[in-house]
């Protein structure tokens, strides 16, 4: 089992799975937050955030998951009222407009958190909305193994 | 006259049996030499008549000069390091739906220098398409991510892992690493100085029936599907164990949200 660690997101790839952890050079001041990109298929190089120019890439059998980071500011506002990630998501949870581009047959899910104190955005396709029971035993095993340390500290 | 007879049938018994024996003899001495790899039908020549496109297949193809003979060429990991930019990456040799070609590369060698830029797009040595290149450079230990970033190719993927040099076994660069991602082991490798030859490894391993399509292996039958089925299922995530393969409701098989007949939820016998 891969595993990939940084910027304080600690992930044990189940097999089949690569995937990417990063942040984005700053630009005119910003600042930038970690990023980490999680498919069963190729990933492109030079992905957006939120998985644009791998979606397209995707078959009906492959799943993507995206989980980025917000600024602090955002912890206690009501969009991150929800305390901890989710680590095992239902086939209700998915629905094809929840897509940010929508391509035929595939599915979304987004969920806004805090974990560790830290905000973030967790954002799920599935290749195709009809293959979702099937699907979704491979991206939970994912999530299950997902962990983010405390702010300022490295995941174990 | 009867008694002649019988001694006669008797001494022929005895030489069948007596040639038999030989036969078995001589077999088991074929087989001993083999192993040595000095017998009849050498394995060390059987080698060469697979690198030639001629042969059984139980391992991958080869190009460039001879590897050793005891590294293990079959077996496939998943490349796990850091991009040049420092993005923590792990890269799945067996994911998706083409064959992924490793490109064991360093950033200051001589002949890698030339393989670098026939990486680039526009170069004019093209790679099949549909094949996935990944360019593996030791860790940043050995490598500068600096020197790395400046020589490769815009949109490749790098990655820096002293690991995936170690997995491979790989002797030197540039070595290059043919994956058939369908059935998740390797399916050529060796050392090239030209990206032509790596070129006519793929299409090799193509017409050695490396790219077989879905269709084809549609055909397979008896214990070779099965273990197609098995490998399919390993590649999807699941495992031997896994819920999915002990459905306990009609839901749990039809995909959709209602199953075929059914108004409310249903129990399959288990």
């Amino acid at each position: 089992m891969a595993v990939l660690r940084a910027h304080g997101i600690d992930a044990r790839l189940p097999a089949g799975f690569e995937g990417r952890i990063f942040r984005r050079a700053a630009a005119h001041g910003s600042v930038s937050r970690p990023v980490a990109h999680f498919a069963t298929f190729p990933l492109p190089a030079g992905v957006g955030d939120f998985g644009n120019g791998a979606v397209t890439a995707m078959g009906p059998d492959d799943v993507l998951v995206v989980l980025f980071e917000y600024g602090p500011e955002s912890v206690g506002t009501a969009l991150f009222a929800r305390q901890g990630m989710p680590t095992s998501l239902e086939p209700g949870h998915f629905s094809p407009i929840t897509l940010r581009r929508g391509l035929g047959g595939q599915s979304g899910t987004q969920w806004f958190f805090v974990e560790q104190g830290r905000p973030f955005t967790l954002y799920a396709v599935l290749g195709s909305h009809a293959k979702r029971f099937a699907l979704l035993p491979r991206l939970n095993s994912l999530l299950g193994n997902l962990v983010v340390a405390p702010v300022g500290e490295p995941a174990s | 006259m009867l008694a002649l007879v019988v001694v006669d049938t008797v001494c022929v018994l005895l030489l069948a049996v007596l040639v038999a024996g030989l036969l078995r003899s001589h077999a088991d001495i074929l087989r001993a030499l083999h192993s040595l790899g000095a017998g009849v039908g050498d394995p060390a020549e059987r080698e060469r008549q697979r690198d030639h496109g001629t042969g059984d297949r139980s391992g991958p193809l080869r190009i460039g000069p001879a590897l050793a003979p005891n590294r293990n060429a079959t077996a496939v990991y998943d490349v796990v390091g850091v991009s040049p930019d420092g993005d923590a990456l792990s890269v799945s040799a067996t994911a998706g739906p083409g064959n992924t070609l490793l490109v064991f590369l360093s950033s200051g060698c001589t002949t890698c220098a030339g393989i670098w830029r026939s990486l680039a797009p526009g170069s004019g040595q093209a790679l099949p398409a549909g094949l996935r290149v990944v360019v593996v450079t030791k860790g940043s230990e050995h490598e500068s991510p600096d020197e790395v970033r400046r020589v490769a190719p815009p949109g490749t993927t790098v990655v820096m892992s002293s690991q995936a040099w170690s997995d491979y076994e790989v002797p030197g660069s540039p070595f290059f690493v043919l994956v058939d991602t369908a059935e998740g082991r390797r399916s050529g490798e060796g050392v090239a100085n030209h990206l032509s030859q790596v070129v006519q490894l793929v299409e090799r391993a193509r017409a050695d029936g490396g790219d077989r399509t879905e269709r084809d292996r549609a055909h397979l039958d008896g214990k070779e599907r099965e273990a197609h089925n098995d490998r399919l299922l390993r590649r999807a995530g699941v495992l031997p164990g896994d819920p999915s393969l002990y459905p306990t409701r009609l839901e749990d098989v039809f995909a959709g949200d209602a199953a075929p007949g059914a108004h409310g939820p249903a129990t399959l016998p288990r």
